[in-house]
C-alpha cells in the first residue's frame, strides 16, 4: 500500500449536477471536473422525489465524515425544488446524528458555465476545517494546507 | 467468477411495446470511485474522484449512480484493515441487506424501464469486489499483520454478493459487473482502465464479455 492520498473534503451533490438532464446540459458547469481538480469526494443525492431509505443512509456517511475531521460541503442547483439537495429532510436527519448542517454552494443556471465553474472552484478551494481540527484528525497535517 | 446475464436485461415488463424509446445506459458504481474518502486508512490511491472510471463511463453516455459504502456506515471511516471472512458475519449481512433494500428499488426501475445497467465494484474488496475479494481465514485480534498476509479469491465481496441477492428476490437478473482493482495488492492504474474499458465496449457491443457477480 501507498501513501493514503485522500483529501479530507467530501461534497454533497444532487442527481442534477452529476447527470444533467437534457435541459441543464449547456447550463451548468462539469461539477465532478471542478471537484477532481479540487481534490474532493462525492455523495450523490437522489432524484428528486423518492428514496428516503437512501437518504437516510447517506445522512450516515455523512455524520460519519463530520465526526471524524472531514470536510463537508453540499452544491446546490438554482431553481431545483429544494436546490436538488433534499435540504429539509437532509437537515433533519443530519441534526438528529448531531451533525452542523454543511455549508451550501448554489450553482446558478446560465449560459456562462466557464464564471460558473471557477466561482464553484472558488467555494470548494476556500473551505475546510479549521487547522486544529485539521491537526486533531488528519495525519501529517501541521496545521497549513 | 462465473459470467452471467450480460445481454440486456429481461425482467418481466422490460422492453418489447410500450418500451420507452431513448435507453439510458446506468451505471451504478462503488461509493469509493467518486469519494476515496470512503477508503479504509492507507487505503485512498485519490484525493477524491477516481477520474478515469468517471472519464470512461462518461465517455460512453452512461449516467452514474453511486452506491453507499458498506463499510464506512457499519465499522466507521477509522476503521481497520480487513478481509472477506471479518465481514462475512450476520450483522454485516443484514447491514448489507439493508442497504440493499434503500437502492433496489432505483435499480428495478431503470431495469424495468429498459436501461442498460452495468455494475462497477472493487475488485479486491472485502465487500465491494465483483471479480474478486481479499481472504485471510486467520485474520483476528490485534491488527498487526505482515504486508501482504492475504490472499485474492476469484469471488465477489460481501455487499455484492447481498445486493445481487436482493435484485434476485426481485426477480430482476443478475447485472453485468466488473471491478476496479483497486484493492489487489499493487494497483495498475494503467491496466485498469484497460480492462475497464474492454468490459464497457463489450457491453455496447452485446455483452459478450460477462466479469458480473455470480448469481446469488
Amino acid at each position: 500500500m501507498s501513501a493514503d492520498a485522500r483529501g479530507w473534503r467530501v461534497a454533497l451533490l444532487p442527481d442534477a449536477l452529476i447527470n444533467p438532464p437534457e435541459r441543464l446540459h449547456a447550463l451548468l458547469p462539469d461539477a465532478l471536473a471542478v471537484l477532481e481538480a479540487a481534490g474532493y469526494g462525492l455523495l450523490q443525492l437522489p432524484a428528486p422525489g423518492t428514496q428516503r431509505l437512501l437518504l437516510a443512509v447517506i445522512a450516515e456517511q455523512v455524520a460519519e465524515y463530520a465526526h471524524h475531521g472531514y470536510a463537508v460541503a453540499a452544491l446546490g442547483v438554482r431553481g431545483e425544488a429544494g436546490q436538488g439537495l433534499h435540504w429539509r429532510p437532509l437537515a433533519a436527519l443530519l441534526r438528529r446524528h448531531g451533525v452542523a448542517l454543511p455549508p451550501r454552494h448554489i450553482i446558478r443556471v446560465q449560459e456562462d458555465t466557464v464564471a460558473e465553474a471557477r466561482r464553484l472552484a472558488e467555494f470548494l478551494a476556500g473551505y475546510d476545517l479549521p487547522p486544529e481540527e485539521q491537526r486533531r484528525w488528519r495525519p501529517g497535517v501541521r496545521g497549513e494546507r | 467468477m462465473t459470467g452471467n446475464a450480460p445481454a440486456p436485461p429481461a425482467a418481466p415488463g422490460i422492453g418489447g411495446a410500450g418500451a420507452p424509446a431513448a435507453v439510458r445506459r446506468i451505471a451504478l458504481i462503488a461509493n469509493c470511485l467518486l469519494n476515496q474518502n470512503a477508503k479504509v486508512c492507507q487505503g485512498a490511491h485519490y484525493r477524491g474522484v477516481v477520474g478515469p472510471v468517471v472519464a470512461a463511463l462518461r465517455s460512453r453516455g452512461y449516467e452514474l449512480q453511486q452506491l453507499p459504502c458498506p463499510e464506512l456506515a457499519f465499522a466507521g471511516v477509522r476503521r481497520w484493515w480487513a478481509v472477506y471472512e471479518q465481514y462475512d458475519t450476520p450483522a454485516y449481512r443484514a447491514h448489507c441487506r439493508r442497504l440493499a433494500q434503500a437502492v433496489a428499488p432505483l435499480i428495478e426501475g431503470y431495469l424495468r424501464r429498459g436501461d442498460e445497467v452495468v455494475l462497477i465494484g472493487l475488485d479486491g474488496s472485502p465487500s465491494t469486489g465483483v471479480r474478486f475479494t481479499s481472504s485471510a481465514p486467520d485474520w483476528g485480534g490485534r491488527p498487526n499483520r505482515p504486508q501482504d498476509d492475504w490472499q485474492i479469491l476469484p469471488r465477489p465481496g460481501i455487499w455484492i454478493e447481498e445486493l445481487q441477492a436482493e435484485l434476485a428476490r426481485r426477480g430482476l437478473p443478475a447485472l453485468p459487473a466488473t471491478g476496479w482493482a483497486l484493492d489487489m495488492g499493487r494497483f495498475d492504474e494503467a491496466g485498469s482502465r484497460r480492462d475497464l474499458e474492454e468490459f464497457l465496449d463489450q457491453q455496447a457491443a452485446g455483452g459478450t464479455r460477462a466479469d458480473g457477480a455470480a448469481s446469488p
